[in-house]
């Protein structure tokens, strides 16, 4: 293990924490042994490698520019041509006498399958959504139950997904108030903690469908708390007022990211970001792209029937089971509520049969 | 050429690319596409790999060479298939969007020269070796090899010193860009590996930035 990279892997994945793109042997594999391809983000990498301990397979790890699978994927950075690439590039053609790859349907907003075989023969199966099921996934001859297919957000993943990406705003913060405020630096250490556990723990049974409206009833409790300190309280204290709002402010910062965070929820911050005009910072974009706009409305998902060559990707891949069949074989969107604009079902479908349209 | 580093950020601004990469690194981009130029007086056929805005392309050209390049950012090749437009250059200059992946496509032995600026440092090993094994087998049986990169240097202590210049820029480039290069470690070692002889190295920017001429081993000469 490196420990500098599974700390900032760990509590700084905001930022990407790349490894070496490379084809590594777990095991001891053969020629007939299963091919996985993954991300270059080290967290990922090092957990499928615990997880895949007793196996025998090829593990091709691929560019995504040191970012895990989903957000990758879903900002292009995990695309085709990555794995186009590590195919091609590694050597794995030789080793084996297959041309299946297994990857993580999570990648199927940047992976496309269809041009993936048409540039270099191998076929995409579409192993489990979570690591945890892998060994049972190719122990069960590559069979995915229902569950492998669809994504979940349970406490544990809330903790996990969230750590990493909100744990530089705390730390950020916590510096701040070391220069500049050190009184403070207790109490915002501990309610930053505290309000962190209690919106992540708490965030299903709050009311709203997104983070932010999530965080309405709670920012609008700690307001409420806020004047009638100032109004009953006597002697209100600084340290009371600066509590409170320490409180709202974080908050407001976990509610912004938590969409960007669940794999079940729409993402609130950059549709926000875009509707504000903010386009892009540095390379990673907001307004303008496919999934923002279909957040914001401004297109819908559009299913051509005439077109559908009853493929099932869409429903395979969807993370959020959003698509059925019906008894002629078409897909039908059943979970329209669901959907988190992933793109993956426009990606996949390969009779381009689901489209994002602009809506006139 | 610690400049280079700050490429990463300005490849999302290609319509700028060359006028700001030009500047951060007060004008030695094009004087490294000169000297990459110069080793290749005679016109032929040359493949530029990873031809971003093409203006190594350009200047090529200029000395009646014919160039095929290709690049892995799209934004870039539209550029490039303006400048054709508006340069007249449909003749000596054809492109395409792809990645060094696509290299096994190219024909055997139809280059006089392959040259690459700047590109090398952000490609994995793998596609690196990749790169220089399809380099060798589109090369003419006399073809020369042009690569110019950032490198790291060969003495402990200037390594330790580009290493300490370099950290606070990969720092802000990897904040805002997300990602970054790598300087190449055995640039000459890598190419000689693939079947390539290498005729001159030359080392400038603190033994920070190499440009490394070669050609093919005789065993691999036709």
């Amino acid at each position: 293990m490196n420990p500098f990279k599974f700390i900032w892997g760990m509590f700084f994945r905001l930022f990407p924490c790349p490894i070496r793109t490379v084809l590594r042997r777990v095991g001891n594999p053969g020629r007939q042994s299963p091919v996985l391809v993954t991300c270059n983000f080290y967290i990922t990498v090092r957990r499928l490698i615990r997880k895949l301990d007793d196996m025998d397979v090829w593990l091709l790890i691929a560019d995504s520019k040191g970012v895990n699978v989903w957000c990758a994927a879903g900002g292009e950075e995990f695309n085709t041509h990555s794995v186009v690439s590590a195919i091609k590039t590694s050597g794995i053609q030789d080793l084996v006498d297959h041309r299946n790859m297994i990857i993580s349907p999570l990648s199927a907003p940047g992976v496309q399958a269809k041009e993936v075989q048409k540039q270099t023969g191998w076929s995409i199966r579409w192993g489990p959504v979570r690591i945890e099921d892998i060994c049972a996934y190719l122990k069960n001859n590559q069979h995915r139950s229902e569950e492998m297919k669809r994504v979940t957000y349970n406490w544990r993943e809330r903790l996990d997904t969230a750590i990493g990406p909100l744990f530089p705003f705390y730390f950020v913060g916590a510096i701040g108030f070391l220069l500049f405020g050190q009184h403070l630096l207790l109490n915002y250490l501990a309610i930053s903690a505290a309000t962190f556990f209690f919106f992540m723990l708490g965030c299903p049974w709050l009311p709203g469908r997104s983070g932010l409206t999530k965080v309405i009833v709670l920012e609008a409790i700690l307001a409420i708390s806020l004047v009638a300190a100032e109004i009953y309280v006597t002697p209100n204290t600084f340290s009371i007022r600066a509590d409170l709002i320490i409180a709202m402010v974080m908050l407001f910062i976990y509610g912004s990211e938590l969409g960007g965070l669940a794999p079940t929820m729409p993402s609130d911050l950059d549709p926000f970001l875009a509707r504000l005009g903010i386009g892009a910072v540095g390379n990673v974009a907001f307004a303008g792209t496919v999934r923002t706009e279909l957040i914001n409305g401004l297109r819908e998902l559009t299913y051509y029937r005439e077109k559908c060559v009853s493929c099932r990707s869409c429903v395979e891949i969807c993370p959020q089971g959003c698509w059925a069949f019906d008894d002629e074989k078409h897909a039908v969107l059943t979970k329209k509520e669901k959907c988190t604009a992933c793109r993956a079902c426009i990606v996949q479908c390969e009779g381009e049969a689901i489209k994002a349209e602009a809506k006139s | 050429m610690f400049s280079y580093i700050f490429m990463k950020i300005l490849e999302s601004r290609p319509r700028s690319y060359d006028r700001l990469m030009n500047k951060v690194s007060r004008g030695r981009v094009v004087s490294v596409k000169q000297a990459v130029v110069a080793e290749l007086i005679a016109s032929g056929r040359i493949l530029d790999i990873g031809c971003g805005t093409g203006e190594l392309a350009v200047m090529l050209i200029a000395q009646g060479a014919s160039v095929d390049g290709f690049d892995i950012n799209p934004k870039m090749i539209e550029i490039v298939r303006e400048r054709i437009v508006t340069q007249n250059l449909e003749s000596a200059f054809s492109v395409r969007h792809m990645g060094v992946d696509g290299m096994d496509g190219l024909p055997d032995s139809y280059y006089d020269a392959v040259v690459s600026t700047l590109v090398l440092s952000e490609l994995s090993d793998d596609e690196r070796r990749f790169a220089f094994k399809h380099a060798l087998r589109v090369l003419k049986p006399h073809g020369l090899i042009v690569i110019a990169d950032e490198v790291v240097p060969r003495k402990t202590i200037k390594k330790l010193i580009h290493t300490m210049i370099r950290i606070p820029m990969l720092i802000a480039t990897f904040l805002v860009s997300r990602t970054t290069t790598r300087p190449l470690a055995n640039l000459s070692g890598e190419l000689t590996a693939v079947g390539f002889t290498i005729e001159k190295e030359t080392r400038s920017h603190g033994d920070s930035f190499a440009i490394v001429v070669g050609h093919l081993a005789q065993e691999n000469q036709i």
